[in-house]
């Protein structure tokens, strides 16, 4: 494969997510509070506290899904797990970044988590089911 | 000349922090059998060591960003220790990162010994004084950013330890190996056995 780039650049960003989706959460109440309305009830913020407190504690753990993958070395060397997780977690972390300054609606950042969080681990489980089961 | 006596306070330290990497051991069967290894670098450490050297350049951008944010938030004394701590800590990160790369690849002992002493010592402190100190104002993404450093820091430090016990252990063995290779063709090998009596490089010698 040549000079591999790919490994670092795949950390790198992932961290990045880790990063940005920690701080999300250190800030969740400020976070809540600035997407809703002014006048906006109890029961919507709980509601809306909520949704985005489920999504980052998901998101945390399929992070976590994919460093133990990266780093134990199942997908580390595999170019095409590589370029997936590469673009999606440096999309994740542009959108993020909107997400906090641009202010968006909570649910807003399911969008984010299906396409650059769920959609890379679910490749990640395929990848290693085929390690472990067509391989070993 | 400072090189030879930074290297010979090296060796002193890890005599002290490995205890029996300058005593004659034996020939344990474990340890004749680890030493036919073809190389004892250690893979934790050296992925731990790389991933550090690329992660380096965005923790310190964002930790000087973060510094300039908050730095009329802070007192007098802890701007100064703020910016020294930044300093101190990039110049030692950089030597830290490249000493660590030269001892474990080149499986010498003396650099990774200086650079686990750097971490240990120096990284470590530091790096938990800006994670912990609630004094200089640690703003969320300092908190996330910090926190993987120590991540790093923390997880260099334990490998690091085994990595040299490791290789110190394979280089005693490979040293008292190679005097009895030396003494081969000079004796021959029928009637003779060797009594190592003292921890000296000859060992003295009985013909039965």
């Amino acid at each position: 494969m040549g000079v591999n780039g790919l490994v670092p650049a795949r950390f790198l960003t992932l961290v990045s997510h880790l990063i940005i989706t920690i701080v999300i959460f250190m800030n969740l109440d400020e976070n809540v509070t600035a997407c809703l309305p002014l006048d906006h009830t109890s029961a919507d913020y709980d509601f809306n506290t909520n949704l985005l407190m489920v999504g980052l504690i998901l998101t945390l753990v399929f992070l976590g899904i994919e460093f133990v993958c990266f780093l134990s070395g199942i997908s580390m060397f595999m170019p095409i797990q590589c370029l997936i997780s590469t673009f999606a977690h440096a999309g994740a972390s542009i959108a993020l970044s909107y997400f906090i300054v641009d202010v968006w609606k909570c649910y807003n950042y399911y969008y984010v988590f299906a396409i650059c969080s769920a959609f890379p681990v679910f490749t990640e489980l395929v990848v290693v089911v085929g390690a472990m089961v067509f391989r070993v | 000349m400072a090189a030879a006596t930074v290297r010979k306070a090296v060796t002193s330290f890890t005599d002290v922090v490995f205890p029996g990497s300058s005593n004659y051991h034996g020939l344990n069967t474990p340890q004749l059998s680890r030493s036919g290894n073809e190389y004892v670098s250690n893979l934790p450490l050296q992925m731990a060591l790389y991933f550090n050297a690329f992660y380096f350049p965005f923790w310190l951008v964002t930790a000087i960003i973060m510094l300039a944010a908050k730095y009329h938030a802070l007192s007098n004394v802890y701007q100064i220790i703020c910016i020294s701590i930044l300093i101190v800590m990039t110049l030692i990160e950089a030597i830290r990162l490249y000493v660590g790369f030269l001892g474990n690849l080149k499986e010498q002992v003396p650099e990774l010994a200086g650079f686990w002493m750097l971490t240990v010592l120096l990284q470590a402190p530091l790096i938990l004084f800006l994670l912990f100190n609630e004094a200089t104002v640690i703003l969320p993404l300092e908190r996330a950013v910090h926190g993987i450093q120590t991540a790093f820091v923390l997880f260099e430090v334990f490998s690091g330890y085994f990595a040299i016990r490791h290789m110190v252990n394979y280089q005693v063995t490979k040293f008292h190996l190679k005097q009895f290779q030396q003494l081969e063709p000079l004796y021959g090998q029928d009637d003779l056995q060797f009594y190592p009596v003292s921890p000296s490089p000859e060992p003295h010698l009985k013909r039965i």
